[in-house]
């Protein structure tokens, strides 16, 4: 029955990851995102931790977590370097397809080898076929991404409408600046004949797969949007201006309270999307639903962070402006918000007679 | 580090996943309890709410409605019974069942619900602080109900709406009794009501601290002037205003006694109301919000609409955002059923779900057009309806300072 409490395992590894942000990703924010990466110290106690192979089943040397501690992982790592986050994970979002319609053999064979503590961390890197121009003749492919989140692709998933690809070789990266997410690095990639590895096909597990990738992306989203909410928060009870803390003047303390509810309904959407995943129930409507929701929730707190600190939000100096352009950097993939949407409208209208919002049941 | 368990060398996290205990389901006995309403939903109370909707004017307290209500147990008051004849309580229901069922009900009409016979918004004051005389005396006949009873709640004057500390009818004492002047207004069932918990304060100069509750009588004298008022929507109540004209009331009728009294006790009384009524009000407002979906996507569909993008993106937005408006509202029960604080919770259910309860139903009158100008299309009347949503129990405005009070200490 209806019960929010994540119980004593899943609050600890949310308070050990907190702990882990907080100390390790937060203070080195700025360094990050210049450097493109993080340092390798960092990346030994994300693995020490076992955020690694998060969700990687054990037998492939990972934690074998469902869909809920992914999502509140994410959050924490995100709340304080979402760039950072996306760095520190080896294969991200590259395992949804491999699991969904490989399983564990396909997920094992082509991931397996990107945990452990090589002297480079090696990247898998996801891409939806929404987000590309992609032409596949015979078994190889040519295309271009204009944007992928890394500075080096190991394992390349490609996510079709009811294929995935698996391609390693042929790959080409020009380094970019990217809008955001820079400690993750930012790469526009071109494929040029290159050979597909793997081919799976599946339309139901593409749905299934792009649904868990869409929560990795929302969950991040989550964390972003709660460090702006965080940060703003309590700058507007330090500043003064017109004899009081400007929170205290009632236009800023609404637009800080409907921050704090954009904020709080969305991640119980993700959350909510989270769990049907694991529990096994049709998530795809909801996480495309959940999705499009911390969207629309980033469009009032990113900006909404920085007006709050005025000029000094638009400056460098703090970090809102960097919340800003990430929140807008993770809304962008796996179609953006109108594929969100249309997913999630479609399923909706195609559904049963009445919109019943699911009272738990398949 | 901490772990569950360690891989040799290593010290990682490692629990299996039936061990976390997040679970957004509702299980099968509240399944069940939501599948009755329903049924009942689809057979009584929407056909009863268009009655009344359409003929402008609460149900008469006679009508077969109420008679059926009462007949199938329904409306009886939680309270046990005196001391030695305590009935069996059978299963209580959680708060989150509560507001599952109060969405459901106002699925089917939202009015019907407050017009349902039963003790209603004060049961909660007088079972936490009545004394045992007062329950037996003012619940008894609600124990078990020979015919269509109620009662209600008196706060609301014309001169204070969601500022409850504003209240200016006063309460005199007199000898062994209080004398009782002032005017209420907007009251649910006030006429039909055997007897009212009016508030009232000994000082309006003191706020909260002065506010009473005092039980009214029907029959009392200086009770009177009732006016039923003409409403936009949710005409299947009534909400009436009344006068108290050296209203006279016996000592015993003070709620929980003398000596309940003492700091701001009889401000929280109210308050208490308050707190467990901000997300019943926040389902309700889900459950018209769901009617309204539910019609604009049959609306749609029987108009080979559905084809239309813009019309899916609007269908898709209300759907997600009542699914968020009601996690939201079950939320806030959820923590009050661990005894928990849901203060910040209760009024951003409130704040968000009335906000999402009036777009889907101004989405419906949208998608049908000058069908909705008519003023006969049920989604024409849940626009009406829906819009008490964000006035009763405290504006969106008022959750606002609420929530802000908490986030950033905004000053009273």
């Amino acid at each position: 029955m209806f019960d929010l409490d994540p119980g004593e395992e899943l609050a600890l590894l949310v308070e050990t990851t907190r702990s882990f942000a907080e100390e390790a990703l937060t203070p080195a924010l700025r360094e990050a995102e210049h450097a493109r990466g993080v340092s390798p110290s960092v990346r030994a106690a994300f693995e020490q931790i076992g955020l690694a192979g998060l969700e990687m089943p054990e037998a492939a040397g990972g934690a074998g977590l469902g869909s809920l501690a992914r999502v509140l992982v994410n959050e924490e790592l995100a709340a304080a370097d979402a760039g950072a986050a996306l760095a520190l994970d080896p294969i991200g979002a590259a395992l949804y397809p491999l699991a969904e319609l490989g399983g564990d053999e396909a997920v094992d064979r082509w991931l397996g080898s990107l945990l452990g503590s090589d002297a480079v961390q090696q990247r898998a890197v996801l891409v939806d076929l929404r987000d590309a121009r992609f032409v596949c003749q015979g078994d190889q492919l040519d295309g271009e991404v204009p944007w992928v989140p890394a500075d080096r692709v190991d394992l390349l998933v490609l996510l079709g409408e009811d294929e995935a690809f698996v391609v390693r070789q042929g790959i080409e990266l020009e380094t970019i600046r990217g809008a955001g997410l820079r400690a993750a690095g930012a790469s526009a990639l071109t494929l040029r004949g290159a050979p597909i590895e793997a081919r799976f096909e599946s339309a139901a597990g593409v749905m299934r797969a792009r649904a868990r990738s869409r929560l990795h992306a929302a969950s991040l989203l989550i964390g972003v949007l709660r460090a702006a909410c965080d940060f703003s928060r309590a700058y507007a009870l330090e500043r003064e201006a017109f004899g009081r803390p400007i929170a205290h003047h009632q236009a800023l303390a609404f637009l800080i309270t409907d921050m704090q509810m954009a904020l709080d309904g969305a991640r119980l959407l993700v959350q909510e999307a989270a769990w049907r995943i694991d529990a096994g129930f049709p998530a795809e409507a909801e996480a495309a639903a959940a999705f499009a929701e911390t969207i629309e929730a980033s469009r009032l707190i990113g900006p909404s962070g920085v007006q709050i600190l005025g000029g000094h939000g638009f400056m460098q100096d703090y970090p809102v402006e960097k919340f800003m352009r990430e929140a807008r950097t993770l809304s962008q993939g796996y179609g953006g918000f109108d594929a969100a949407r249309e997913d999630a409208g479609r399923l909706l209208c195609t559904g049963p007679e009445s919109i019943l919002l699911s009272h738990g049941e398949v | 580090m901490r772990a569950g368990c360690s891989v040799p060398g290593r010290s990682r996290f490692c629990f299996p996943t039936e061990r976390f205990e997040v679970d957004f389901g509702i299980d099968e006995a509240t399944r069940e309890l939501l599948a009755g309403a329903r049924e009942i939903g689809r057979k009584e109370v929407r056909p009863a709410g268009l009655e009344a909707d359409r003929n402008g004017a609460p149900l008469p307290p006679d009508h077969g409605y109420f008679t059926r209500f009462i007949a199938r147990g329904e409306g009886r008051t939680r309270w046990l019974g005196p001391r030695g004849r305590r009935r069996d309580p059978g299963p209580r229901r959680t708060t989150v069942q509560s507001l599952l069922l109060a969405e459901e009900g106002a699925y089917w009409d939202r009015g019907i619900g407050v017009a349902n016979p039963g003790v209603g918004l004060p049961e909660g004051n007088v079972l936490g602080l009545g004394t045992e005389a007062q329950k037996e005396q003012f619940l008894g006949s609600f124990l078990e109900l020979d015919r269509p009873r109620w009662a209600c709640f008196a706060m609301t004057e014309p001169g204070a709406g969601s500022d409850a500390a504003a209240i200016s009818t006063q309460a005199r004492k007199d000898g062994d009794g209080w004398i009782l002047n002032g005017a209420k207004c907007f009251i649910g069932n006030a006429s039909r009501a055997d007897w009212i918990l009016v508030q009232a304060t000994l000082d309006p100069t003191k706020g909260r601290a002065a506010q009473r509750a005092f039980f009214v009588e029907r029959s009392t004298p200086g009770l009177g002037g009732f006016k039923i008022e003409k409403k936009m929507g949710l005409k299947a109540y009534e909400s009436t205003s009344f006068l108290l004209d050296d209203c006279r009331v016996p000592a015993s009728h003070l709620l929980g006694g003398e000596k309940r009294h003492e700091g701001k006790a009889g401000f929280k009384t109210a308050m208490r109301t308050f707190n467990a009524g901000r997300p019943v009000i926040a389902a309700n407002a889900v459950g018209i919000g769901r009617a309204a979906l539910d019609e604009a996507l049959a609306f749609a569909r029987a108009h080979e609409r559905t084809g239309d993008a813009r019309v899916r993106d609007r269908i898709e937005a209300m759907a997600r955002k009542l699914r968020m408006a009601r996690l939201m509202c079950l939320r806030a029960g959820w923590l009050a059923d661990r005894e928990q604080a849901n203060l910040v919770e209760a009024s951003m259910s409130k704040a968000l779900a009335a906000q999402v309860g009036q777009e889907a139903t101004t989405l419906g009158m949208e998608l049908i057009g000058t069908v909705g100008a008519r003023g006969d299309h049920l989604i024409e009347k849940l626009y009406r309806d829906v819009k008490a949503m964000d006035i009763v129990e405290g504006t969106g405005q008022v959750q606002r300072m609420i929530i802000s009070r908490n986030l950033v200490q905004l000053p009273r």
